[in-house]
């Protein structure tokens, strides 16, 4: 489904703070009223970096938590883009454009299970305060990073009670010593009736391919937030492309802004994006 | 509106834009998006994505990558097809005040034929805009770099359409003007000048070309200072009424043009960072300043 546009609006909004987490994770928390009060989890904002042409295009971030009047949003400072954000200051302007892009379909009863890998954490605070407040308690968060100072910090996943949280490293400095996708196995006996998962497209297909290797029938809820290389954000440049199964499970081309981010994993094509050259971000 | 505000603009062939601002091709879709963002039907002209004779997937992903001051795409004519665009959302822009240009691209001279015939008897339909200069597909360039070329293509074109046909030219030319007097001379009501730049971006960490195909369209504020020499070259060439584009990021850029002899302009990659960039440009240009 094409993603509502009626929502969107562009906002200046007040730069509240950039907190160092550790490892290189950062929150922007920003006063942006609008936003705050239209963002559904899964969805996302533009945001300009600096005044200049360059860097030129808007950067998106999924709204990572609202309350009140303030939003938060989870990144890295990788580019050109994301440098110029860490270096916001309180009182800065914050030149925003959203929410966009559709987002999760946030069930009201059963068994979920938040599957996150570095960045992907981003949505599930927005995603899990939907939950609760639907009346939803039964959630456990799989959170997986290279390392433990890149874990997003448990309690910050929702607020004030906690989900249960079971961490993954790479390297074993924290939690399971392995990818993430291996406590979805252990998970999965549990047999949850959604999942949502986000983080690099390579480990969401390793979540499909877990799933699918389990032999148990998929959940009925199975919902992925995908990232591409994005112009526009709303639908008009056509850049952010990715490969979804069609009609007759034919590959189609279909965008990341409008028509995702959040998709339903068992329409992408994962072989399709496995195959494509990694993205020139910045 | 003020009692300055700029004033319509007459391309010839009964099609009068409302003002001078319009969107540019490729970066406003068909209208659809941006009129959930902005108020469209403010601006002068919509000109729409580049369409096909048949349905076009595009090209793999990435299809853009941001440059100094602008960006590269190759999104490769994605687009529903002259069909779809005549039958399915041609009745959507009923009601729409903003004159829709149909932007047309095509490998032959018979898919550009094809293409303007089908949407002849579509009522919404304002004008037309041949787009004989996409850099990202493997054929239609050909119809931009050679002037006889370009000339035989508006020419059968003109036979089959009574509308203003607006002519989408290329910068990748040795002599953009000599290709604008060869389209003026076959027919043409009015020029627009130019589209994207053919470039490159190497991934810095691979080595490789960051596009799939290698190459593909830059656009931006990068390009305006390019567009505005090539559309002064092109104004001094023709009589006809010329469009300016390329990296107009505000009214001053904007104006630009109309200073070099330009009597309308789009706005294209700048509605990507704001959507309002073309209105803001047309609140910000004045009666006096073409």
């Amino acid at each position: 489904m094409t993603a509502d546009l009626s929502r969107a609006a562009l906002e200046t909004g007040e730069v509240l703070v950039v907190e160092r987490l550790g490892g290189g994770l950062l929150e922007l928390v920003a006063r942006l009223p609008h936003l705050a009060a239209n963002a559904m989890p899964g969805t996302f904002a533009q945001l300009r970096c600096g005044t200049s042409t360059t860097p030129l295009l808007r950067r998106p971030f999924s709204v990572a938590w609202t309350h009140d009047d303030t939003c938060g949003f989870v990144f890295e400072a990788v580019g050109a883009g994301t440098r110029l954000l860490a270096a916001l200051q309180p009182g800065d302007p914050l030149d925003t454009l959203g929410p966009l892009g559709n987002g999760f379909s946030v069930v009201d009863s059963g068994s979920v299970v938040c599957v996150s890998g570095g960045l992907g954490c981003a949505p599930f605070p927005l995603l899990i305060n939907a939950l609760r407040r639907r009346g939803v308690e039964d959630i456990l968060v799989l959170n997986g990073a290279r390392t433990a100072t890149r874990l997003y910090p448990a309690e910050r996943f929702a607020r004030p009670a906690v989900p249960v949280v079971a961490e993954a490293t790479d390297d074993g400095t924290r939690g399971h010593h392995g990818p993430v996708t291996e406590l979805l196995q252990q998970a999965l006996s549990s047999r949850p009736t959604a999942i949502y998962a986000c983080g690099p497209n390579a480990m969401l297909g390793a979540v499909m391919g877990t799933l699918l290797e389990s032999g148990a029938d998929l959940p009925p809820t199975l919902e992925a937030s995908l990232e591409a290389p994005m112009g526009c954000g709303f639908g008009t440049c056509l850049g952010c492309a990715l490969p979804v199964l069609g009609e007759d499970r034919v590959t189609v081309w279909k965008l990341c802004c409008t028509d995702g981010p959040v998709m339903p994993m068992r329409d992408v094509d994962w072989d399709g994006l496995r195959a494509l050259p990694g993205a020139d971000v910045a | 509106m003020t009692e300055n505000a700029p004033g319509s603009v007459d391309l010839g062939r009964g099609l009068t834009l409302p003002n001078p601002v319009g969107l540019a091709s490729g970066t406003a879709g068909y209208g659809f998006e941006l009129e959930q963002l902005i108020d469209i039907n403010r601006l002068g002209a919509l000109y729409t994505k580049g369409t096909t004779m048949d349905a076009r997937a595009g090209n793999p992903p990435p299809r853009v990558a941001e440059t100094g001051g602008g960006m590269l795409n190759s999104i490769g004519l994605q687009n529903p097809g002259v069909d779809s665009v005549a039958t399915t959302y041609a009745p959507r822009w009923t009601g729409w005040s903003i004159p829709i240009i149909v932007n047309i691209a095509g490998g032959s001279v018979d898919e550009y034929v094809h293409c303007v015939s089908v949407l002849e008897p579509v009522s919404e339909v304002a004008g037309i805009e041949l787009n004989i200069s996409c850099p990202n597909i493997a054929q239609g360039l050909d119809f931009g770099r050679d002037p006889a070329e370009a000339a035989r293509l508006v020419a059968a074109v003109r036979a089959v359409t009574q509308r203003c046909v607006i002519v989408k030219l290329s910068p990748n030319v040795t002599d953009i003007a000599a290709v604008a007097r060869a389209v003026e001379d076959a027919g043409a009501d009015a020029v627009s000048a130019v589209n994207t730049y053919i470039g490159r971006k190497i991934h810095r960490a691979t080595g490789r070309s960051v596009l799939p195909l290698g190459t593909g369209g830059l656009s931006g504020p990068a390009i305006q200072p390019l567009a505005l020499a090539a559309v002064a070259a092109v104004c001094a060439a023709v009589h006809i009424p010329v469009i300016g584009v390329g990296g107009i990021i505000d009214a001053a850029s904007a104006r630009d043009f109309l200073i070099v002899g330009a009597c309308a302009v789009q706005v294209g990659t700048a509605t990507f960072v704001n959507p309002e960039t073309a209105l803001q440009v047309l609140d910000g240009l004045r009666v006096d300043d073409y």
